[in-house]
């Protein structure tokens, strides 16, 4: 343990986290889900009733977590997102009707970050520190748009499995990111929508029991070797009467483990910052 | 769990209800047109008609289970006798549309037509008009609630967004249509559906396992009946109606019979008992929140 990534006692980090995204993505963005019911709705279950069967697993097992909001989902279901805050959860950015920012110009950027602090301001009070980018890729100058607006923290890359500094070497300021994978993203595995397809190609659902391995093993994984486990977890995919039962053996297999460090995104990203920039005076 | 007692009659814990999409091959021609013509890849959805209902018919009679049936007009016309077996036997029978159009390409007339003449053509088979209503492809235009419950219909089956019945805006009338909704884990198509070529689905995933399919049905009969909810199973006879597929059907109804406290209901029955229990959604509801968005385009 003398080399561990992490404060003494632990020997893992799990930092659960929940996109909210609802109906929003792009057939919001370009109106086609005004005229697709099936579609919209399907969206909305998430924030409508999984997220209340979510908030309760995570009581149950006494584990904290960070959600990720887009503020048109904030505003529709105001009395859902506080409920996240208010059961002691974290919340971060995650665009307003989940824009993909590596397609937009800077100052579209901007208007949609201005926009998102000041609906969590408005409903909840808040102005989070942490961002998941909407379908994850950024622009050139997203980094510096995250900076500028008070970001700290990002949960958006893919390519490690424990938190890194992204450098924004123009000014010298710096992101902790914490990046998630594929392999523990619920639309890989659970996702269905038949128009628009998700997946494309309509790939078969999968089976529920041979989802639950994949994730205890990613996490078994993780644990052994002292990493960082998050995820992207949806609640209009994974949140749904079956699926809360997956989670549940997800989380009590998690539970039963000694020296898992269940944290929100924040306080992973606040230890990494001063456990691996403070020295240098930087963060 | 206070919350769900009361929920549903007698003191059960939750609502099931089987349905079935009885389309023969109208939904596959609309969704894949290049199926006209090519009498083999047909062939997979007539299987239905020729086997697949008797098979389903058999099982829900052994199992003393009645069923909601969506038919549209034309199967309707071409199988007459067929649909009047399954009436006979104690089944609702729904309307599905005259030609499982897809709804996105109609207009709201075209789309009213459909619905008037099929009910048409299933009143003059089955001796009363259908009260149950699938759209095929899952949406109809802004205002078509108003063209079903005019035509008597007073539950749908279409949408999503919830795991409980709601009530559907727009539908100015003291009756307002009750909507069951779907959801795409406890259908069977999506897990079993295929043809070569034309390729269904479009990217041609193989079969899934039915031994996992069973078990993912279980699990989600398990959250189900946890929360008490009410729980739509979609079938197609054609997909689930075979000599391998009926067992797995059977096994998981039996497994879901078990339990003393579902509430094994027609489409229709449910619908009426949640009109009798609630005046309309929650705040907030889905269906709430699309209403004003989901308005006729201004041109």
């Amino acid at each position: 343990m003398n080399d561990s990534l992490w404060p003494t006692g632990v020997q893992s980090a799990v930092a659960l986290a929940f996109d909210v995204d609802g109906p929003t993505g792009g057939a919001m963005l370009d109106g086609s889900i005004w005229r697709n019911p099936s579609f919209f709705t399907l969206g909305a279950y998430g924030p409508w009733r999984a997220v209340g069967y979510l908030l309760d697993l995570l009581d149950d097992h006494r584990i904290p977590a960070t959600f990720f909001v887009p503020t048109w989902v904030l505003e529709t279901w105001p009395a859902q997102i506080k409920a996240i805050v208010d059961r002691g959860h974290e919340i971060g950015y995650h665009g307003h009707q989940h824009e993909a920012f590596w397609q937009l110009t800077r100052e579209r950027q901007q208007q949609v970050m201005a926009q998102s602090l000041a609906l969590f301001q408005r409903h909840l009070g808040l102005a989070p520190a942490g961002f998941r980018t909407p379908s994850g890729d950024w622009g050139g100058d997203t980094i510096e748009v995250l900076l500028d607006a008070g970001v700290t923290w990002s949960s958006s890359m893919r390519g490690d499995d424990r938190p890194y500094v992204i450098d924004h070497a123009a000014s010298g300021r710096r992101l902790v990111e914490i990046p998630g994978k594929w392999e523990l993203d619920d639309y890989a595995s659970l996702a269905y929508q038949r128009a628009p397809d998700y997946p494309a190609g309509l790939d078969r659902i999968a089976s529920y029991d041979t989802t639950f391995d994949n994730w205890r093993r990613e996490f078994d994984g993780s644990h052994r070797d002292g990493l960082c486990l998050t995820t992207l977890f949806h609640p209009k995919v994974s949140g749904k009467p079956g699926r809360i039962l997956l989670l549940e053996r997800l989380f009590a297999h998690m539970r039963a483990q000694e020296g898992v460090w269940f944290a929100r995104c924040g306080e992973v990203a606040q230890w990494w910052r001063e456990r691996h920039l403070s020295a240098e005076g930087t963060a | 769990m206070s919350t769900t007692l009361g929920r549903w009659p007698a003191g059960k814990r939750m609502a099931f209800v089987v349905t079935v999409d009885f389309f023969d091959d109208a939904a596959i021609l609309v969704q894949e047109p290049r199926m006209a013509g090519r009498e083999k890849s047909l062939s997979v959805w007539q299987y239905g008609a020729k086997r697949g209902v008797d098979r389903l018919l058999d099982l829900f009679d052994a199992l003393k289970l009645r069923t909601s049936w969506f038919v549209p007009g034309r199967v309707a016309q071409t199988h007459a006798s067929l649909v009047q077996r399954i009436h006979r036997a104690g089944h609702e029978v729904g309307n599905a549309t005259f030609a499982c159009e897809n709804f996105d390409t109609l207009t709201l007339a075209q789309q009213g037509d459909s619905l008037t003449r099929t009910q048409a053509v299933l009143a003059d088979l089955i001796g009363e008009r259908p009260t149950g209503f699938r759209a095929p492809f899952g949406n109809w235009a802004p205002g078509f609630t108003q063209h079903l419950r005019d035509a008597g219909i007073a539950w749908s089956s279409s949408w999503r967004g919830d795991d409980l019945p709601y009530f559907h805006p727009g539908a100015a009338d003291t009756k307002p249509l009750i909507e069951l909704p779907l959801h795409y884990e406890l259908e069977d198509e999506p897990y079993f559906a295929f043809n070569l070529f034309p390729p269904i689905p479009v990217g041609q995933p193989r079969i899934a396992s039915y031994r996992e399919v069973l078990g993912n049905w279980q699990q989600d009969f398990a959250g189900f009946h946890r929360f008490g909810l009410c729980l739509p199973l979609r079938l197609h006879p054609e997909v689930i109606g075979t000599a391998g597929r009926i067992d797995l059907l059977r096994e998981f109804l039996v497994g879901a019979m078990a339990h003393p406290d579902v509430w094994f209901a027609t489409g229709g029955e449910v619908g009426a008992w949640w009109r009798s229990q609630h005046t309309g959604n929650a705040p907030g509801h889905p269906v709430d929140v699309l209403a004003p968005l989901h308005q006729p385009s201004v041109s």
